[in-house]
């Protein structure tokens, strides 16, 4: 089963690299997946891990990466904020996705299981708690976004690579739905601020817990992309 | 008159061959090969692309090519993947005992149906006991009323587990006989997928058959025929085996030739090193031999004349030279022909098996004796 789903998931993120990136290969040297299209004019790349200087001809649909050089003082990062400020959005995220999803089943659940009473009158106390934690990861994601940037300039020289563009995109992508989620969790339309619960009696209020819901689940796919992609240039395969 | 050339119908077959290639099978071999999966996206596109079923004649729906034609293909799908050509090519085994014995009824239930939508069959004849010597082959048929009924083990199934149907080879009052056996057929049960050293896109099991009711209309020939029809179907066939062995020492040729002029030693590029530019030399003068023999072999069968010899010939020498052109290229890449990043450790997995299936070079050069045996001078 959950061989399965790897292999399902694998299949799209192929489909999806084939589609925006066409042929990719590996570094002979660290693994780490590249792309042909982000060779320059000379064929040449620079492998963004192990810093190997790759001469990239396709022969007879084969790619054949030949080791040239190494670049072996590469600038570190400076003062390291992206390394360690990335994983304050990645660890609050799902929390946060947590506590929003047990606050909707809560509200759903309530009228049927009277039971819930003493946890359901804690509710207003979990729906700040999950704002707080939205609110942190998503502004912190902001600084994570702008110390990558400034890391890819000045570690990666501003080289294309498919793994950076991908992260850009979808940085801005998780501050969109993240963005959303807060307006929403903020206004008080989905949870009411003196239950903290959803109204299941108004149409308007469910729609918009659906809503709230869907973006932060796309956001856990967004940033669980951001993260696995992030490590893959750090740790390679 | 010799003419060596290609004609322009050719030519043109061979470029949409390497086209398909370069899109469709080398940038997907190393993913197929793998995960083992069996790639049925890209026989799907073969099929479309009209590169499955050479064989199936006109009348029965298909668009044959001549046996010549057949090898230039293969060698251009080879040179991306060999073993995602066999799932793509090796229906043309199961199909050309029917096309060579088979009455117009089984022709029209078994080829026709191959040519409309895309299916698969299987030469089901190699048993645990039985590889090189096929007249070992221990699967019993024993006659009930008008069917038979078939038990025994077929190992090393080419598409076993996606066959529509297969042809079987099975002894009926111990005279070698052919049937066509439908997948479907109660009694008829597909082995795992077996892991071996190369092709990993290519699907290989073991069938077995127990108590699998045939009726006589699917018998191909008379009771005895076996043998024959199956050994027949080599000398059409193995041209085309040898061809995918030319198409495996080209990619190693072309793999180390980019390699070679781009990589720098001693302050040179690699290919000016005499060690190296002397294998590369070695490696296109043995394919274009093993190309000629091909050619040859296929010229032969095309023009209705007997070519086991020279089927022979081809299958054994281009087996070798694939398998030591896979070695080289290893050897050119030096550290990273060792490593699975690179094209050519799969190269040698893959070419590893042209030396054994469809007649061990063994078997090969025992037929070639045969022959010779019955000449009085050798021209």
């Amino acid at each position: 089963m959950i061989g399965d789903v790897r292999r399902l998931v694998a299949k799209i993120a192929e489909k999806f690299k084939r589609r925006f990136y066409g042929r990719t290969f590996h570094c002979p040297v660290c693994h780490v997946e590249l792309a042909m299209v982000d060779a320059d004019g000379n064929r040449l790349m620079v492998c963004p891990l192990c810093g190997v200087v790759l001469d990239v001809e396709e022969v007879y649909g084969h790619v054949v990466p030949v080791v040239l050089e190494v670049e072996l003082y590469r600038p570190q990062p400076k003062m390291r904020i992206h390394p360690l400020v990335t994983h304050v959005p990645i660890g609050l995220f799902p929390f946060a996705v947590l506590g929003a999803g047990a606050l909707i089943l809560a509200s759903v659940l309530g009228p049927w299981a009277p039971g819930l009473g003493p946890w359901l009158a804690n509710a207003p106390l979990v729906a700040d708690a999950t704002l707080v934690l939205l609110a942190l990861s998503v502004g912190l994601s902001v600084l994570t976004f702008a110390s990558g940037l400034w890391d890819w300039r000045r570690r990666y020289r501003g080289r294309p690579y498919w793994q950076i563009r991908l992260k850009i995109v979808f940085s801005v992508l998780f501050l969109m739905l993240g963005g959303i989620a807060i307006a929403l969790h903020a206004s008080g339309a989905v949870f009411q601020a003196s239950t903290g619960l959803v109204d299941v009696a108004s149409p308007m209020a469910i729609g918009l817990a659906a809503v709230e819901l869907g973006a932060l689940l796309l956001g856990m796919v967004v940033i669980a992309t951001l993260g696995h992609v992030g490590g893959t240039l750090v740790f390679g395969r | 008159m010799m003419d060596f050339s290609l004609s322009p119908e050719q030519l043109e077959l061979v470029e949409r061959a390497r086209e398909f290639t370069k899109e469709w099978i080398a940038p997907k071999a190393l993913e197929y090969d793998r995960s083992g999966e069996f790639p049925l996206e890209i026989c799907r596109e073969a099929f479309k692309q009209g590169f499955m079923n050479p064989h199936v004649p006109v009348e029965y729906g298909g668009t044959p090519q001549t046996v010549l034609d057949h090898c230039l293909v293969l060698e251009e799908m080879c040179t991306g993947c060999s073993g995602i050509s066999t799932a793509i090519d090796a229906n043309g085994l199961s199909q050309y005992p029917v096309i060579l014995a088979g009455t117009d009824d089984q022709k029209r239930r078994f080829l026709a149906p191959m040519t409309e939508e895309l299916r698969f069959s299987a030469y089901a004849v190699t048993e645990p006991e039985a590889g090189s010597d096929v007249s070992r082959v221990k699967t019993n048929a024993t006659k009930v009323g008008s069917d038979y009924v078939l038990n025994g083990v077929k190992w090393w199934i080419t598409n076993g587990s996606v066959a529509s149907w297969y042809f079987v080879l099975a002894r009926c009052e111990d005279k070698p006989t052919a049937f066509i056996v439908p997948a479907d057929t109660p009694g008829v049960i597909r082995g795992p997928k077996e892991i071996n050293l190369g092709q990993h896109a290519s699907n290989t099991v073991r069938v077995t058959l127990e108590d699998v009711k045939v009726a006589a209309k699917n018998r191909l020939g008379e009771e005895g025929d076996g043998f024959s029809i199956a050994m027949k179907t080599f000398d059409h066939t193995r041209p085309g085996v040898a061809s995918g062995a030319n198409g495996i020492t080209k990619a190693a040729l072309n793999i180390a030739l980019s390699y070679a002029k781009r990589r720098r030693t001693f302050d040179k590029k690699l290919i000016s090193n005499q060690g190296i530019s002397f294998k590369l030399a070695e490696m296109m003068t043995r394919l274009d031999a093993a190309r000629y023999l091909t050619y040859k072999a296929a010229w032969l069968f095309d023009r209705g004349q007997n070519n086991a010899r020279e089927a022979a010939e081809a299958k054994w020498f281009a087996a070798d030279v694939a398998m030591s052109a896979a070695i080289e290229c290893a050897q050119v890449l030096g550290g990273y022909g060792f490593t699975t990043e690179m094209p050519a450790e799969k190269l040698i997995r893959d070419a590893k098996i042209y030396q054994i299936y469809e007649g061990a070079t063994e078997i090969q050069k025992m037929i070639i004796v045969g022959k010779l045996m019955r000449m009085k001078e050798v021209f």
